[in-house]
């Protein structure tokens, strides 16, 4: 086995380890801490294949964006002095030594192929920001794919405000 | 882009267009009548331009949209079916949401992503248009505010879509590694470990299209979603969401030979007998009208998809396609029928969905029941309704390409499928015990379901006008 697959096993298998943990956990709060991780497991592998944006996207927008949201939701259902209570028995020092773990692998994996970006054998070749900006605006059928996306974006947006509206103004009678 | 590329994507740019006026016009003028007479004018608009687009032929936008009589085809059969369902969500919504602007909106959202969805012949336009048309549905589903029924729908089909349309990525995914390209595109001589992770991708993207269409074993979200969903968008769900999907399978299957593949031909075959034997024995002894035609589209699906098995023979291609765009235009119209009608009977309160409340519906409001009549007749396949050309059609196209097994589930399934269909017209031809007052309709849902009626009887009895049409249409 060479060593570029080693590379690739090593945070692949974090991957699905991280999420088997998201889908087991029984706490809200673990199971999103495990879902960053396997989120960025995925970002490594994408890095290691040649394409460090798709990577930084996966880092900024899941782990970064998304997973927050998801954080947020979970807080704002839990109002009130016992749930409180409930949040720091849940946020014990000894649930972070899982994710740690897992994260500390991915690191030397990262540093390791962030070292040696031309020693490692990817098979495909460097795809940077650049490149995916032409592929998205220039000639081709992505263009009008952005476009289509943005229709689904709309749609999200409008069935998301009137889904909340019906929560705010149930809020509204009852203050 | 070339003038004949425009005017071949004038409807998908007239109603994209109008989506973006509309948004705008009902920021300023928050006014649901607003925003209905605005959906009509863009979707009689979209419906108006597509003769222009049918003249340019067949046009290739960017690799990602193939713009023919096909995909031009199931434009003016969604764009009718948004019409339909715009006129009879007005007066159904109104007692169950304070504010319906939005919804017009979501409709004609969800009327673009299906078009695109029928127009693709590119992974990328696939799943954006399936996501598109479904993000828009769950919102739909879940529009009404009053009442737990909407959302509990809404959350179901979202998760369940969801898992449907992940399964399908990751079949692109399984693809894409073989093939190299997005496009529907066969993938040629390749090595035995490439063909086995071809046949696991294939199989993956046709189980996620077998969740949406609802197919037997993948169906069990559709009674639930059906019931819960305020009946207008459930009649939008089972046609537009269901033709859509088709038309991209059909176009897929076709263009990459899906078909061809003994072990795939095998697997369509097992889902097709499934589909029909199993949803009409499951809708035998529903007493809710919702579930009941929730099952029926089920087994209807199943008899689709021996459209496309037969369309996979080359000698009978052309006639496996012209079944497949007659039974689902028959089959759009007789169930915006029937979901219309328990439209316009519901009240502001509930939905007119148990079959008690068609007792004696002959003597209270005759024209209403015999549109449900001839609905249900021909969904049953009964002569002189468009459902009995339907059904005629896939019994030829069935005995041209050999489909044996299939065209004896059909037989059964469909003979299966008249006792409940004639349960709800005997339900409605009781005596009714006691006078009661019937409550005042919307006049406007009575005059489209009439029209949704005659369109079947005068279809059923003077089919070649349809017929005629959509030969001259030409596959994908």
């Amino acid at each position: 086995m060479t060593l570029d697959l080693v590379l690739f096993w090593i945070p692949g298998a974090v991957a699905i380890g991280a999420t088997v943990a998201v889908i087991t956990r029984k706490n809200a709060s673990r199971a999103l801490i495990y879902l960053v991780v396997s989120l960025l497991a995925v970002a490594v592998i994408f890095f290691m294949l040649g394409a460090p944006f798709a990577a930084a996207l996966e880092v900024v927008v899941y782990a970064g964006a998304i997973v927050v949201l998801f954080l947020f939701v979970v807080m704002m259902l839990n109002l009130g002095r016992s749930s409180v209570m409930r949040e720091s028995r849940w946020l014990q020092p000894g649930m972070w030594i899982g994710p740690f773990i897992l994260v500390a692998i991915l690191a030397v994996v990262f540093a390791y192929a962030f070292a040696s970006v031309d020693g490692v054998d990817t098979k495909g070749e460097m795809v940077g920001p650049r490149a995916v900006g032409e592929a998205l605006f220039g000639e081709g059928p992505y263009l009008l794919a952005v476009e289509l996306a943005g229709f689904l974006l709309l749609a999200a947006l409008v069935g998301a405000y009137h889904l909340g509206r019906r929560y705010l103004e149930e809020r509204r009678e009852l203050s | 882009m070339t003038a004949a590329q425009i005017s071949a994507l004038l409807p998908l740019l007239v109603l994209s267009g109008g989506i973006v006026v509309l948004l705008i016009v009902v920021a300023w003028l928050r006014s649901g009548a607003v925003a209905f007479l605005g959906a009509l004018v863009v979707l009689a608009a979209t419906i108006a331009v597509t003769p222009l687009a049918l003249g340019a032929g067949t046009q290739d936008i960017d690799g990602l949209l193939e713009i023919d009589g096909y995909a031009l085809f199931f434009h003016g059969l969604v764009a009718f079916a948004a019409v339909a369902t715009a006129v009879l969500s007005y007066r159904y919504l109104k007692p169950r949401a304070a504010h319906a602007q939005e919804f017009y909106i979501l409709l004609l959202v969800a009327t673009l992503g299906a078009v695109v969805t029928a127009a693709t012949d590119h992974f990328a336009g696939f799943l954006l248009g399936i996501e598109v048309l479904s993000i828009s549905l769950y919102a739909m589903i879940a529009y009404p505010q009053e009442g737990r029924g909407p959302l509990e729908a809404a959350a179901k089909y979202l998760v369940l879509s969801g898992a449907g349309t992940s399964t399908m990525l990751f079949g692109m995914a399984l693809i894409y590694v073989v093939t190299g390209t997005l496009e529907f595109v066969p993938a040629g001589e390749v090595g035995r470990n490439e063909q086995l992770l071809l046949a696991v991708g294939q199989a993956m993207l046709l189980i996620g299209v077998f969740f949406k269409l609802s197919l037997v074993p993948f169906h069990m979200w559709t009674p639930d979603v059906y019931q819960g969903a305020p009946a207008p968008v459930t009649g939008f769900v089972a046609t537009v969401s269901k033709a859509a999907v088709f038309a991209v399978l059909m176009r897929y299957a076709l263009a990459v030979g899906v078909v061809d593949a003994e072990v795939l031909r095998n697997v369509i075959v097992v889902v097709a007998v499934l589909s029909m034997i199993a949803g009409n024995f499951l809708a035998l002894l529903q007493i809710n009208i919702k579930r009941l035609l929730a099952y029926s589209s089920i087994a209807h699906m199943g008899y689709l998809l021996i459209a496309v098995v037969v369309a996979a023979t080359p000698e009978v291609r052309s006639f496996g396609v012209e079944t497949a765009l007659v039974y689902l235009a028959g089959y759009v119209l007789m169930t915006l029928a029937a979901f219309g009608v328990v439209t316009v009977l519901s009240n502001a309160d509930e939905d007119a969905e148990e079959l008690t409340a068609y007792d004696g519906l002959f003597w209270r409001r005759p024209v209403l029941a015999a549109v449900l009549a001839a609905a249900a007749l021909s969904l049953a396949g009964i002569p002189l309704t468009v459902g009995f050309i339907a059904k005629f059609y896939l019994v030829a196209a069935g005995v041209d390409g050999a489909a044996w097994i299939l065209v004896w589930a059909l037989i059964v399934g469909s003979a299966i499928g008249i006792y409940y269909y004639l349960r709800i017209v005997f339900a409605m031809t009781k005596r009714p015990e006691a006078e009661t007052q019937a409550p005042p309709v919307a006049w406007e849902g009575v005059v489209s379901v009439v029209v949704l009626g005659a369109s079947i009887i005068v279809l059923g009895v003077f089919p070649s006008p349809v017929v005629d049409f959509v030969r001259a249409l030409g596959g994908p």
